[in-house]
């Protein structure tokens, strides 16, 4: 969220925007009782966001920044701010917070890697168990968990992340974790999205958080409720992301590409957490930031960025998944294919309309050319003197015989120009002898120069 | 006394503003070849023609695959012929095996301005069948030369158009109708 906000500053968004679409997802989240008794496990000693439903203070509600709260402040802490309704406020618990935290009941946590927590009981959050837990499944995996903890290390402090509570970690979460950790790369599809999942998405945010610098171990074995009201078309993301994973592994495994990898997983990682901060659209938005934010990286290989973003979402068994599909739109990836494919079709569609105009403009740099494959108008008249001996004279009852005398085409028709646009056309017009050409997105070589335009507009006679 | 000659030649001037012709290729036309390799060619696949402009006599031309093509914009009958001769040889050179066959000019279109103004009603009234003006629809008076199957179109103004089929009929069209445009002139009375 925080981040969220400082990209919409930047952009001039304003930041009631974001706090409504925080509000608005809150509202929401609370109403369909998604998050409910998740049991939580160690806590993140990294920053974490609270998300407090509205019936905490609204104080807590600054657009400003994230209120931090101590390690030290107790649940005293929240209930003096529980003082307005109907707003959430997002806060991140610093750094240095020291377990255990005591999190007061009502409160939603959010973890690093974007799981939600909903604290229906007072709850406190500790590491121990993590260590232990995270411990056995990391060392399979150790090179996915330095990737993915690195990654969420990258990120910026205002990620989120939540210390799952002490409470007892489900057993089923450590059976999860290993199969979740095994099963991550090929397996993601088949894992249900729906509660299933639930254990295998804090479980994956524990490994990575397990080795960060701080070296605080993460468990999140609870269970994670909120993804399967909430969100809809997890199977969607849930295929969209299996490419993902599957290009994940080889983009981590590498060394020399970590650190892109890691940026990548990191803005992907942001994007969840802030899918789940907010409603899908400032999930979308926040995407968009993130994909802004690392836009160098993202330009580089947008492909792969969104793939490892989806990967991680779909490690985290995240119902944010829905914000893949926004963010594939906004990595403007697969447009470019797009882009690509509606260039050739336009052009050759244009190829018609525009051949004509080719050739009229170009009608004398075309001539030597005699129909070569670049251009589509040959110069008949140039052709004359060759094509003359070539082409059949029908005697009949008036020859034609005289192609000598009938084309005097050339005369007018020197040009001699290697001046030449390719380019879409938004509309040609023609009154009489009067052109109007409106062009769009198009390389022209004029008196020996390259231009680029993505608007042109010429009139011509005729 | 002298008889009052009545010159058969009045001396207007008798534009021609458009000569229409028709001729035939006696072979199938690709429309898109011509489309694209021909020069000046707007192709129009909705219609099924291909538009072909030429420059010298400033005609442009209606190609149909059929082998059909219509010339429009001749100013006189020989510049339509030989601009229908410069279309079939562009095509000959575009690669079809053209014959120019069948030439016809069908439509001769003239304008000619009277140095005097017309009551068109009563011109209407003195040419009752042949004649009709409806001021609502139109706002010149169409007289229908059968025998010289010409159309003339007289405006108040003075101005009027004829078009039959070929120049011939037009300029005897023109004579036809000035006596009577004469008699309902519009003097300043």
């Amino acid at each position: 969220m925080e981040s969220i906000r400082e990209l919409f500053l930047e952009e001039g968004v304003e930041e009631r925007v974001l706090e409504d679409l925080r509000q608005l997802w809150e509202s929401k989240v609370l109403q369909s009782k998604a998050v409910e008794g998740f049991a939580k496990d160690s806590i993140n000693p990294s920053n974490f966001v609270l998300q407090l439903p509205a019936n905490f203070s609204q104080t807590l509600q600054k657009p400003t920044a994230s209120v931090v709260i101590p390690a030290g402040q107790r649940a005293q802490s929240f209930t003096a701010k529980a003082s307005h309704t109907g707003t959430i406020a997002t806060f991140s618990l610093p750094p240095g917070v020291t377990y255990p935290v005591h999190i007061p009941a009502g409160v939603t946590l959010q973890t690093a890697s974007g799981h939600l927590y909903k604290v229906n009981v007072p709850v406190m959050v500790t590491q121990a168990p993590n260590q232990r837990v995270s411990a056995q499944v990391n060392k399979p995996l150790e090179e996915q968990r330095n990737m993915t903890t690195t990654i969420t290390h990258n990120i910026p402090a205002q990620m989120t992340g939540l210390c799952p509570q002490t409470l007892p970690v489900p057993q089923a979460s450590q059976p999860v974790l290993p199969s979740l950790h095994q099963s991550q790369l090929p397996q993601h599809p088949n894992i249900p999205l729906d509660q299933s999942s639930q254990p295998p998405v804090p479980v994956t945010p524990e490994p990575s958080i397990n080795y960060q610098s701080s070296q605080s171990p993460l468990e999140s074995p609870s269970e994670f409720t909120l993804d399967g009201i909430e969100f809809s078309p997890q199977p969607v993301d849930m295929s969209a992301s299996s490419p993902l994973s599957t290009q994940l592994p080889v983009g981590l495994q590498g060394d020399s590409g970590n650190a892109q990898v890691l940026e990548f997983g990191a803005s992907a990682q942001e994007m969840v957490e802030r899918a789940v901060k907010a409603e899908e659209e400032a999930a979308a938005m926040a995407s968009t930031n993130d994909t802004m934010s690392l836009l160098p990286d993202l330009e580089r290989t947008p492909d792969s960025a969104l793939k490892l973003e989806m990967e991680l979402l779909r490690d985290y068994n995240f119902n944010e998944l829905a914000s893949i599909v926004q963010l594939d739109g906004t990595c403007d990836s697969s447009s470019e294919a797009g882009e690509e494919e509606q260039e050739q079709d336009e052009e050759d569609q244009g190829a018609v309309g525009e051949n004509e105009f080719l050739g009229i403009i170009n009608a004398e740099a075309l001539k030597a050319l005699q129909g070569a494959g670049a251009t589509t108008d040959t110069s008949v008249s140039s052709c004359s003197d060759v094509d003359e001996a070539d082409v059949e004279e029908v005697e009949e009852e008036d020859p034609l015989n005289s192609g000598d005398d009938v084309s005097e085409q050339d005369i007018p028709e020197i040009f001699d120009t290697e001046n030449v646009i390719v380019c879409q056309y938004d509309k040609i017009h023609r009154s009489k002898n009067r052109w109007k050409f409106y062009l769009k997105d198009g390389i022209m070589c004029y008196s020996g120069k390259d231009y680029v335009f993505s608007k042109a507009v010429g009139e011509a006679e005729w | 006394m002298e008889p009052v000659e009545q010159s058969n030649d009045v001396a207007l001037d008798i534009i021609i503003t458009n000569v229409v012709s028709v001729f035939r290729t006696r072979c199938h036309l690709n429309l898109r070849t011509i489309g694209l390799e021909g020069n000046n060619v707007i192709y129009k696949p909705e219609v099924g023609k291909v538009l072909m402009k030429l420059r010298k006599p400033r005609i442009t031309a209606s190609i149909w695959s059929s082998g059909k093509i219509i010339c429009t914009g001749a100013t006189s009958e020989d510049e339509a012929k030989l601009g229908a001769r410069r279309l079939a040889r562009c095509l000959q050179k575009i690669g079809f095996k053209v014959r120019f066959s069948d030439f016809k000019v069908v439509n001769v279109l003239a304008v000619c301005s009277m140095p005097f103004q017309i009551r068109l009603i009563e011109f209407t009234k003195n040419n009752r069948p042949i004649a009709s003006y409806e001021p609502e629809i139109h706002p010149a008076a169409s007289y229908r030369i059968k025998n010289l199957r010409a159309t003339v179109q007289v405006f108040s103004t003075g101005n009027i158009t004829v078009t039959g089929p070929n120049v011939q009929n037009v300029a005897l069209a023109v004579e036809y109708i000035y006596p009577l445009l004469l008699e309902c002139q519009k003097t300043l009375v």
